[in-house]
């Protein structure tokens, strides 16, 4: 009560978020600032790092067939589970907004176990699912087919157990979305004469854009960066940009090139977020306004 | 607000989550298969693989690294997130929008760029030691959840409560402790365990920093399944797969949380 010294917010403020504040400056900001500068800094010839204002690593990353080729495969594998993430997430984000209180409560936790379990356990337990003498082989041989296709080590497998750990991602922003549309709209619909197809297009889909614009850039850029899942799954033959970075800095020790191509998936994720939340963000609530 | 399920869409919602639980539901399977391989489907029934993961010294050391790992990363990212959740939602300071980007960032950039860029930071400055250098790492990406659950929490609690303690002549720590810390503790217990399960599963930035000695689970996992075609991989897995549904039964029942914090 006294002649207490009372601080201002402002000092309060920086005393108490200083420590983190300084934490992720010097662990956080200045290792991602180093990774970039690399990939435009420095070189490796011949096994050593020059260093030097350079644009070698881009070259290569772009004019490389194989690395080229690596990089469409991650935008095509991500993009592929951002979309089948949706069109699986759909009838579970309304089930989980509409439907009785204990079946959303069901909805939820099965989604978001898959979460809390290692991705090394959820990749294995993937892969004896779907390799060629597993249970998804074992299913197909007993209804009589001979020699069912093996999944393992395609990028197939890669996909599913993407979409399969991703989902809630996706889920969760749609069901938040389902949520906010009132019933009465459905309803209405029906009473009109709009058949399940209709109301699913004239109502629930433009109504929960919104939450598809969270959801669709999450489970791209989660599903890009991903490093376990395609090795166990994809086998060598279809690696991702995690694997080639990992290839790079780890085996090859050309840290710049890693960073290079580092730098590029960053650029990928910050880009793909920055057109979600952007334009397409302000374009739903100008037509949702409209 | 609850309507009827349609039946179509009943069914095909019961068939995906079938879906989502049979990676989880295999490994449980094929560990109790007593052959000498993995087959599907299992066959017999034995305990021993249980018996050989648990009494494998690596296994061991590599679950004893994963914990102490996760304690101390827990309790390093609650240390500096905390007071920083305080300072964002109660206080309007100067560079408060910045502050709040920052420590969000690491959810932003991928989990394997951090890794990189740590290891290649780590080996500039010469700081050696895998197991510092992965506690620093697991900090760096505990503290967005720290400081979110902590914000939610905070954000919630009244702040006129806090006023009238300090109208009535408590001193900061009084309504620190007496006040807001009563309101905010299970924000803060989920903040904890999810900080725990980040560093505790964490793949992506300790595959850059371990070394032999500080050779986390998830890593030998990853490791164990490319040596070893026996069921022991499967068991282990299992034990991993429980371990899982302990946390989600222990935050959704015991404190009474959403499990669904940690994806949004």
């Amino acid at each position: 009560m006294e002649a207490r010294t009372r601080l201002s917010p402002a000092l309060l403020g920086w005393l108490l978020a200083g420590p983190a504040v300084l934490f992720l400056l010097a662990c956080f900001v200045f290792p991602a600032a180093q990774t970039l500068y690399l990939g435009i800094g420095a070189r490796t010839e011949a096994g050593v790092m020059q260093y030097g204002l350079t644009i070698e690593n881009y070259r290569r990353a772009f004019a490389t067939d194989l690395y080229w080729r690596v990089l469409l495969r991650t935008i095509r594998m991500a993009t592929s589970a951002a979309i089948v993430a949706a069109i699986v997430g759909y009838p579970l984000a309304w089930v989980l907004a509409r439907g009785r209180p204990w079946l959303s409560r069901t909805v939820t936790l099965v989604l978001v176990t898959p979460l809390l379990v290692n991705v090394v356990v959820r990749s294995y337990g993937w892969s004896a699912i779907l390799s060629r003498n597993g249970l998804i082989s074992w299913v197909l041989q007993g209804l009589g087919w001979e020699d069912p296709p093996a999944i393992l080590y395609t990028e197939w497998a890669v996909l599913i157990a993407s979409v399969h750990v991703f989902l809630p991602f996706m889920v969760l922003p749609l069901a938040g979305a389902i949520g906010r549309i009132p019933p009465s709209a459905e309803q209405a619909a029906t009473v009109a004469g709009a058949g399940p197809a209709q109301r699913f297009l004239r109502i629930i889909l433009p109504l929960s854009l919104p939450g598809l614009a969270v959801g669709l850039p999450l489970v791209f850029s989660l599903t890009a960066a991903a490093f376990v899942t395609p090795q166990i799954l994809g086998g060598n033959f279809s690696p991702l940009l995690g694997t080639l970075i990992e290839q790079q800095v780890l085996t090859l020790h050309d840290w710049p090139f890693g960073a290079a191509l580092a730098s590029l998936l960053v650029a990928m994720v910050l880009l793909v977020n920055l057109v979600f939340i952007g334009i397409i963000g302000r374009r739903i609530n100008r037509w949702a306004q409209a | 607000m609850s309507d009827r399920i349609p039946w179509p869409l009943g069914l095909v919602t019961a068939l995906l989550l079938a879906i989502i639980v049979a990676p989880l539901l295999v490994p449980i399977a094929m560990s109790i298969s007593d052959t000498p391989y993995i087959v599907f489907p299992p066959e017999g029934f034995t305990l021993e693989w249980y018996v050989a993961v648990l009494t494998e010294p690596e296994a061991q050391s590599a679950l004893l690294v994963s914990l102490k790992l996760a304690v101390v990363s827990t309790i390093g990212a609650m240390a500096l997130g905390i007071p920083c959740a305080m300072a964002l939602v109660r206080l309007r300071f100067p560079g408060r929008g910045l502050v709040q980007a920052l420590v969000l960032g690491p959810l932003v950039v991928p989990l394997i760029v951090t890794g990189v860029g740590l290891l290649q930071t780590f080996s500039l400055l010469g700081l050696r030691g895998a197991f510092l250098q992965m506690w620093i790492g697991h900090m760096v990406v505990c503290i967005p959840y720290v400081v979110r659950s902590v914000s939610g929490a905070l954000a919630t609690a009244d702040p006129t409560q806090e006023d009238a303690a300090r109208v009535l002549g408590a001193g900061p720590v009084a309504v620190f402790l007496r006040v807001i810390w009563p309101q905010i503790r299970p924000g803060v217990a989920a903040g904890a365990i999810f900080a725990f399960i980040i560093s505790f599963d964490d793949f992506a930035i300790s595959m850059w920093l371990a070394d032999a000695r500080s050779f986390p689970l998830p890593l030998y996992l990853y490791a164990a399944i490319q040596r070893f075609f026996d069921p022991s991989i499967a068991a282990l897995s299992a034990l991993m797969v429980f371990f899982a549904l302990g946390l989600v039964l222990l935050i959704e029942k015991g404190l009474g949380i959403g499990v669904r914090r940690i994806a949004s």
